[in-house]
């Protein structure tokens, strides 16, 4: 339980700072025990207005990257499921929900000075000096992520159908604007 | 008139031949030196399927391989080439002494060697199959058994074990060099034609004695059984 508020508070100081708030409490965000939470504890969505460099963009960038890994969590239950001959359409739905939630915000991700220049990260300079096409992607992302939605909760087929191009919405920017296996 | 064409078809008496390898096992090598090249090339470009496909294909041929350890003939058992340290280290004495003889099938020291690479692949494909990708995009096969984190790990692992891999297979060919240099005895030619000059070698002047074909086709079929369960399994859950 305190485990649960301390990450709420970290989390909520994040977003804070991650507005550009008078608050940026780095510390509390350095100790946020990001990989200890508990499982059922969502991911920390960090946005920030383009345009805008976040108070703390190494922090910024964390959640960022943790943001992609619980989103790569919510693909592996749809990639499991489209395997199977009866998927679980409450789980595959569920999943698709977050991803489309993700892709809706992602576009906040990227304010200026949370490059590569800025510290760890897998995101390449070029996302920033390449804006427009990135966006267009990320357009294609949103509108595909949408469709997923729509066929998760409609059947199964409908699911297995549309989970491939959703995944290939995703491969087409990684392919372009993320660096090979930096950090393992 | 005929009499000519027979010998000038055979020139000479032919020398002597001692069978050291069977098809199974010179097969097994040589497509296991193709697949784990294949797999570390598709690796590499991000050809996720047909590493897929690659490194189940190296799943049979290793099933296959330790039911051959078993069951195959007398230079593919472990029984038969596995050896006490105390061995080893006496093989290793006699190297360099002029009593030294080739060995029939793996030498002591080579077993070690075979051993090591057959492990280092088995924990490789284990880690392979339970495997995905960030992003949940590309897995293996057996990978929604797990957790994304556990499936991550298995990532991670293995493509860090995969370098083990590459220093064990160093270690293989520097040694097939060193024979071929400093023994001149080579080592490359058995595993492809299968035989070897007869004189000054130990074993049977005959070399491996045949193995029943069923006994081969068994193994094929519990390699493919294998490897279909891999794929089929994980779509019933």
């Amino acid at each position: 339980m305190k485990m649960k508020l301390f990450a709420a508070t970290a989390v909520l100081a994040l977003g804070l700072a991650a507005c550009g708030g008078e608050t940026p409490a780095p510390e509390l965000v350095a100790e946020a025990p990001a990989a200890e939470a508990p499982a059922p504890e969502p991911a920390p969505v960090a946005t920030a207005s383009i345009g805008e460099t976040p108070a703390d963009p190494v922090a910024f960038m964390k959640t960022r990257s943790d943001n992609y890994k619980d989103l790569g969590k919510n693909f592996k239950v749809l990639l499991d499921n489209s395997k199977l001959g009866t998927p679980d359409m409450a789980a595959v739905s569920a999943a698709a929900a977050k991803v489309n939630e993700y892709a809706g915000l992602m576009g906040t991700w990227f304010p200026p000075g949370t490059g590569p220049e800025a510290g760890k990260t897998e995101a390449k300079a070029t996302v920033w000096t390449e804006r427009a096409d990135f966006d267009a992607k990320l357009a294609n992302l949103q509108t595909e992520a949408g469709k997923l939605v729509t066929a998760t909760g409609t059947d199964a087929a409908a699911f297995k159908a549309q989970f491939g191009p959703t995944g290939g919405a995703c491969k087409a920017c990684h392919d372009v604007y993320r660096e090979e296996d930096k950090d393992k | 008139m005929t009499d000519d064409t027979v010998i000038s078809a055979t020139p000479a008496q032919p020398e002597p031949k001692q069978k050291v390898w069977d098809a199974p096992v010179r097969l097994v090598h040589w497509l296991l030196v193709f697949l784990v090249a294949a797999s570390w090339w598709t690796a590499e470009e991000g050809e996720m399927q047909w590493h897929y496909w690659s490194g189940l294909t190296i799943v049979g041929l290793l099933v296959f391989r330790v039911y051959w350890g078993f069951a195959g003939p007398e230079t593919a058992r472990f029984s038969r080439f596995v050896k006490a340290p105390g061995d080893v280290l006496s093989y290793a004495g006699k190297l360099f002494r002029p009593s030294y003889r080739a060995s029939f099938g793996h030498n002591p020291l080579g077993a070690l060697s075979v051993i090591a690479i057959l492990l280092a692949l088995i924990a490789q494909v284990v880690l392979g199959l339970f495997a995905s990708d960030t992003d949940g995009l590309e897995s293996g096969p057996l990978s929604p058994y797990v957790s994304y984190e556990v499936s991550q790990d298995a990532a991670a692992l293995h493509e860090d074990a995969f370098n083990i891999l590459l220093i064990l297979i160093g270690l293989h060919i520097a040694a097939i060099v060193f024979y071929l240099v400093a023994k001149r005895v080579n080592l490359i030619g058995p595993m492809i034609t299968g035989s070897r000059k007869a004189d000054d070698v130990e074993g049977p002047r005959a070399g491996i004695a045949p193995v029943p074909l069923w006994r081969f086709l068994l193994g094929v079929a519990i390699a493919g059984l294998t490897v279909f369960l891999i794929v089929w399994l994980p779509t019933t859950r």
